[in-house]
C-alpha cells in the first residue's frame, strides 16, 4: 500500500500527527488583517480521537467563525455563550458526533478542539480571525504566531516528558486550558505556511520578512501577494511581515455598512501632529534578566541600553533596574544622565546575567515609585509571562507610561501591545534574529515628549483616541461616519479627514477590526479568577456584560462567547471515549529549552551553599539565529514574481554595531569625547556624517535623537577658525538633508586623535 | 452519587471539566470507565482519584510526576531524563543536600527557597558542635 503520510527523517517510520497542516491566508490592510487559518486534522489511529490545538491570538485579535469540511459534509460554526457552547460540544462528543469547539482563555490563548475524529478520517477547519498590526509612520509589521512561547508563572509546573517540554498552569486561575508540549526539534511536526494579500492604499516601497523566506508578487495595481517561498515550514516561530510605504501620509479606509453609514479606520502618522518638543526626560529602564532572555537577547538588550542612555543629556535623569523574580536597581532614585552615571550603568549591566522568573508587575511598581508620578518606563523583555491580565491591572493602576520593547521569536505581541497602549506608551516587538539594540534606540527616540497630547476625536470615533501621540507611531482610529468626516483636536492643533465612499468589503473588514480591538481591550480588564467564576456571579461582572454585548454586536467570539459546531454523521456511535491528543509545537527559536524544562546536565559541580551560588548561572543552549532574511523591493510598473533568499547579515556586517558603539560614546553635553575642544568638535562632526551616511537624519532613523544632540552640541560651539565653522555648518546641513560626503566617518569619529585636519582631508 | 456515574456526572461531582477527565485518561493518570460504550460508567474510585490529582497539582506536582506517584508500578520514572550532575550543598556541618543540576530557573528558585528554609531550621548555633549519637 502506498502512503503519502509524513515519516520521521531519521528512521523513516510513519509519524502519527493529529494535525498535519496549518496554512494562513487572507488579507492584510494598514489597519489590521482579516485571516483564514486552515487546520487539517487527520487520525491515523484505530480509535476515535479528540485533537486539541492551542495557539496564541495575535494582537487585537478575535475569532469570527469557522467552517469545517470532511468527506461528504460541510458545516459552519455557531457563536454561543461559552457555557452553552461547551455543553453542546460535550453532548456531541457523548453522542459520537464530530464536534468542534473554538474557545478562548486568559492571555489570549485559544483551544481549537476537534472531537470524535474517526480512524483514518480527515477534516479541515477554516478559522476566520481578525487581527491588528504594529503600525509605524511609514508602514506596518504584521505578526502571526505559528507556535506559542512557554511563559513564566509563579505556580507553573514544567517537566520533560518523553523528551518534550510539558508546561502546566494552575486550573484555579487558568481553567481547563490545554497547552501544547514543546519539541526542541520541530522538523517532524505539522507543516505551516502562508499566502496573503497585502491590501494598501499607498504605493509600496518594500515587503519583507525577518522570519521566513518569502516570495512576493506585485504589479503595482493589484494587491501584493506574499507567500512562503519553500513548499512548507515548521511551527517554531512567528511569521513576521514588514510592509513599507513609499510615502508617509494619513490613510482612511472605509466602506458602507448599513443605514447609509460607513465604517472607517484612519491611520494618521505622527508627522500629522508635529515634532517632538525638547523637554527634559525622566526615564526608568527595566531590563528583563529572566532565564528565557539568556543568550543573544540579553546581550543585545544591554548594548541597546548603553546606546539609548547616550541619547540623554545633563538635564535628563534616569534609573536602571534589572528584574527576574525580584528587581535590582542601580540606584534607589533617578540620577542625572552624567558621564559618571552612565559609566556606573555600564558596570551595572556588565554584572547582569539572565536567570530566574519574570516578575514584571513587581518591577514596574518599583520603577513607578522612582518616577513619582512623572516620566516613562521602558521595558526590554521577551514578555514570556502568564496571567497577563493581572499585570495589566497593576500597570494601569501605577499611572505611569510604560513603553515596551519585546524580544522573541514567538508571540507575546498581544500582551506587550496591550501593556503599552493601556498605559499610554509605545510598543515595539522584534525577533531575536533582528537588531534589538537598533529597535531599542529607535523606541527610545520615540518616547519621552509626545509630539501631541490632549488628543480628542468626535463622538463617531470608538474606541476613544489615545491621549498622546509619539514620534514615529501613527494614531489608529475606528468609527462610523454619517457624512460628517473625522475631526481630531489636540493641544495646539486640529485636523479633519474626509471619509471616502469605499467598498462593502473594506467597510465590513474595518468594522470587524474595530470589534476585535474593543473585545481585546475589555478582555485585558478581565482578571482570570473573575472570568472563571460561576455564571450567576459573572453575570454581575461589568466586564463580562460588556464582552457579551460586544460579541453579539460584532458577531465575534470572546471569553464569554465561543464557536461550536456538531456534525451528526451516519454510523455515529454514542458513548465511545475519544482519546485526547494535544498537538505539540516547536520550542520558539532562540528560547533555550532548558530555560523552562529540566534537561540532562553537562556540568558536574560541587560547591558550598551560597546565596548567589552558581545554581543560577545559565548558559545559552542551542539558541540559533535564523539563517534567512528576505525581502523584495517593489518596482513601479511591470508584473513580476520574485523570490529572494538572503542571509541575515552577521552582527557588525551591516555597520550598525559600530553606530551603536558610536552612539554610546556621546558625552552628556551631546558631543563626542576628546582631549581638546578642537578634537571634540571634529569628532562630533565626523559622528554626524557617520550617522547620516547610514541613513539617519534629525527626524528619521533610529539614531535621530543622537543626531539632535550632536547638532545641539555643534551649534553651541563659538570658538574655532572660519574653516572649522564652515565644516560645522556642513555637518549641520547634512543632519537636516540626509546627505553626507562619502568617507570613513565611523572610524574617524571613533579615533581618539581625530582633529579638523583629518576631517578636512576626508571631505576632500 | 453511586458507582454508575456518566462522564457528565463525574465532571459535575469533581468540578473537573469532561475534556480534562478524558485527557487524564489518555495520559494514564486516571483509569477509563468501568464499562465501555453507551453504558460507560465511572465510580467513586474515579472521583477519589480526581481529588487526589487536584491535591497533588496544588502541591506543585506535574502530571508526569503525579502519574509516577499514583501508580505503584510507574510506567515512567518521576525524573524523565538521566541525571549526570548534582549540586552539593553543605547547609550544616552534619547536613548535606543534593540538588539536580541544570534545572529550570523557576524550579531552581523554588528549591533554593526550600533549602534556605531548611538550612535555617537545622542551623547549629555558633560555637556549638553538632551532637553525635551516643554509642
Amino acid at each position: 500500500m502506498t502512503s503519502f503520510g509524513p515519516v520521521a527523517a531519521a528512521t523513516a517510520a510513519p509519524i502519527r500527527l493529529a494535525m498535519q497542516r496549518l496554512w494562513l491566508t487572507g488579507s492584510v490592510l494598514a489597519a489590521g488583517a482579516r485571516l483564514v487559518v486552515q487546520h487539517v486534522f487527520r487520525s491515523d489511529e484505530d480509535h476515535p480521537v479528540e485533537v486539541i490545538y492551542a495557539f496564541m491570538l495575535p494582537r487585537d485579535a478575535a475569532l469570527r467563525a469557522f467552517r469545517i469540511t470532511g468527506e461528504g459534509f460541510e458545516a459552519h460554526s455557531e457563536l454561543r455563550p461559552t457555557e452553552e457552547a461547551v455543553k453542546a460540544y460535550e453532548k456531541g462528543i457523548a453522542e459520537g458526533s464530530l464536534s468542534t469547539l473554538a474557545r478562548q482563555y486568559g492571555d489570549g490563548v485559544v483551544n481549537l478542539t476537534v472531537g470524535n475524529l474517526r480512524p483514518r478520517e480527515t477534516v479541515t477547519v477554516y478559522l476566520e480571525i481578525l487581527a491588528g498590526v504594529e503600525l509605524r509612520d511609514d508602514g506596518f509589521r504584521f505578526r502571526f504566531p505559528f507556535t506559542l512561547a512557554p511563559a513564566y508563572h509563579q505556580r507553573m509546573r514544567a517537566a520533560v516528558v518523553d523528551g518534550e517540554g510539558e508546561w502546566e498552569l494552575p486550573a484555579d486561575e487558568f481553567g481547563d486550558v490545554m497547552l501544547p508540549r514543546f519539541r526542541k526539534d520541530a522538523s517532524e511536526l505539522h507543516e505551516v505556511g502562508f499566502d496573503l494579500s497585502m491590501v494598501h492604499t499607498l504605493p509600496l516601497e518594500e515587503v519583507g520578512s525577518s522570519s521566513h523566506a518569502v516570495k512576493v508578487k506585485y504589479d503595482g495595481t493589484e494587491p501584493a501577494r506574499v507567500a512562503l517561498a519553500p513548499a512548507k515550514d515548521v511551527p517554531n516561530r512567528d511569521l513576521v511581515l514588514d510592509v513599507k510605504f513609499k510615502q508617509s501620509r494619513a490613510q482612511v479606509l472605509a466602506g458602507p455598512v448599513e443605514d447609509g453609514k460607513r465604517d472607517f479606520a484612519v491611520v494618521a502618522p505622527s508627522t500629522v501632529f508635529g515634532r517632538n518638543p525638547e523637554e527634559a526626560r525622566r526615564v526608568v529602564i527595566l531590563l528583563d534578566r529572566s532565564g528565557s532572555m539568556a543568550g543573544e537577547p540579553i546581550l543585545q538588550a544591554k548594548k541597546a541600553i548603553e546606546a539609548s542612555l547616550a541619547a540623554l543629556s545633563d538635564e535628563d535623569s534616569f534609573g536602571l533596574m534589572a528584574f527576574d523574580d525580584s528587581a535590582e536597581a542601580m540606584h534607589a532614585a533617578l540620577v542625572p544622565a552624567t558621564r559618571e552615571q552612565r559609566e556606573l550603568a555600564r558596570a551595572f549591566l556588565k554584572q547582569t546575567n539572565a536567570r530566574g522568573g519574570t516578575e514584571l508587575a513587581k518591577a514596574a511598581a518599583e520603577a513607578a515609585k522612582m518616577l513619582a508620578g512623572s516620566g516613562d518606563i521602558i521595558v526590554l523583555t521577551d514578555g514570556q509571562v502568564a496571567g497577563t491580565e493581572k499585570i495589566l491591572q497593576l500597570a494601569r493602576s501605577s499611572g505611569v507610561r510604560i513603553s515596551c520593547l519585546g524580544i522573541g521569536s514567538a508571540s507575546q505581541d498581544r500582551f506587550l501591545a496591550l501593556l503599552a497602549r493601556e498605559t499610554g506608551g509605545v510598543g515595539r516587538f522584534v525577533t531575536a534574529a533582528e537588531r534589538v539594540d537598533l529597535a531599542a534606540v529607535d523606541l527610545f527616540a520615540s518616547i519621552g515628549s509626545p509630539v501631541a497630547s490632549g488628543l480628542s476625536a468626535g463622538a463617531n470615533v470608538q474606541p476613544a483616541a489615545p491621549h498622546a501621540v509619539f514620534a514615529g507611531v501613527p494614531v489608529l482610529l475606528f468609527g462610523e461616519d454619517a457624512g460628517e468626516g473625522i475631526g481630531l483636536n489636540w493641544t495646539g492643533g486640529s485636523v479633519h479627514f474626509d471619509v471616502p465612499e469605499g467598498d462593502a468589503a473594506t467597510g465590513e473588514a474595518v468594522r470587524l477590526l474595530r470589534g476585535a480591538r474593543m473585545i481585546t481591550d475589555w478582555e485585558s480588564r478581565y482578571p482570570s479568577e473573575e472570568a472563571l467564576a460561576p455564571l450567576e456571579k459573572r453575570q454581575q461582572s461589568r466586564v463580562a456584560g460588556r464582552l457579551l454585548e460586544l460579541s453579539k454586536q460584532y458577531r465575534l467570539a470572546s471569553r464569554e462567547m465561543s464557536l461550536v459546531a456538531v456534525i451528526k454523521r451516519t454510523g455515529d456511535r454514542g458513548g465511545e471515549l475519544p482519546e485526547v491528543r494535544v498537538v505539540p509545537v516547536g520550542m520558539p527559536q532562540g528560547t533555550p529549552f532548558h530555560a523552562y524544562f529540566h534537561g540532562p546536565a553537562s556540568v558536574v559541580a560541587c560547591s558550598a551553599f551560597e546565596a548567589q551560588a552558581p545554581l543560577m548561572s545559565r548558559r545559552r543552549v542551542g539558541a540559533a539565529r535564523p539563517e534567512i532574511r528576505n525581502g523584495a523591493s517593489m518596482p513601479d510598473t511591470p508584473a513580476y514574481m520574485r523570490m529572494m533568499v538572503t542571509k541575515q547579515p552577521a552582527p557588525g556586517a551591516d555597520g550598525n554595531d559600530d553606530l551603536v558603539e558610536l552612539a554610546a560614546m556621546l558625552e552628556a553635553d551631546g558631543g563626542m569625547p576628546g582631549n581638546t575642544p578642537g578634537i571634540r568638535a571634529a569628532r562630533s562632526a565626523a559622528a554626524v556624517f557617520a550617522f547620516v551616511q547610514a541613513g539617519h537624519t534629525l527626524t528619521a532613523g533610529a539614531f535621530r535623537l543622537h543626531l539632535i544632540r550632536l547638532a545641539g552640541y555643534l551649534r553651541s560651539l563659538t570658538a574655532g577658525s572660519a574653516e572649522e565653522k564652515r565644516m560645522i555648518e556642513t555637518a549641520l546641513a547634512a543632519a537636516s538633508s540626509g546627505s553626507a560626503p562619502v568617507g570613513g566617518w565611523v572610524a574617524l569619529s571613533g579615533a581618539a586623535g581625530t582633529g579638523w585636519r583629518e576631517i578636512e582631508a576626508a571631505m576632500r | 452519587m453511586g458507582d454508575h456515574m456518566t462522564l457528565t456526572e463525574l465532571s459535575e461531582a469533581s468540578a473537573c471539566p469532561a475534556r480534562t477527565i478524558r485527557f487524564y485518561i489518555a495520559r494514564g493518570i486516571l483509569d477509563g470507565p468501568n464499562k465501555a460504550g453507551r453504558d460507560a460508567a465511572y465510580g467513586q474510585e474515579h472521583l477519589a482519584r480526581l481529588e487526589r490529582i487536584k491535591g497533588l497539582q496544588d502541591e506543585g506536582y506535574t502530571l508526569a510526576a503525579i502519574r509516577g506517584a499514583l501508580d505503584p508500578a510507574p510506567l515512567i520514572a518521576p525524573v524523565a531524563t538521566p541525571v549526570s550532575a548534582w549540586w552539593q550543598h553543605e547547609i550544616a556541618p552534619d547536613v548535606m543536600v543534593w540538588v539536580r543540576g541544570e534545572m529550570s530557573p523557576w524550579r531552581t528558585k523554588q528549591v533554593r527557597a526550600a533549602i534556605e528554609e531548611f538550612a535555617g531550621r537545622v542551623r547549629v548555633p555558633e560555637g556549638e558542635q553538632p551532637k553525635e549519637r551516643k554509642k
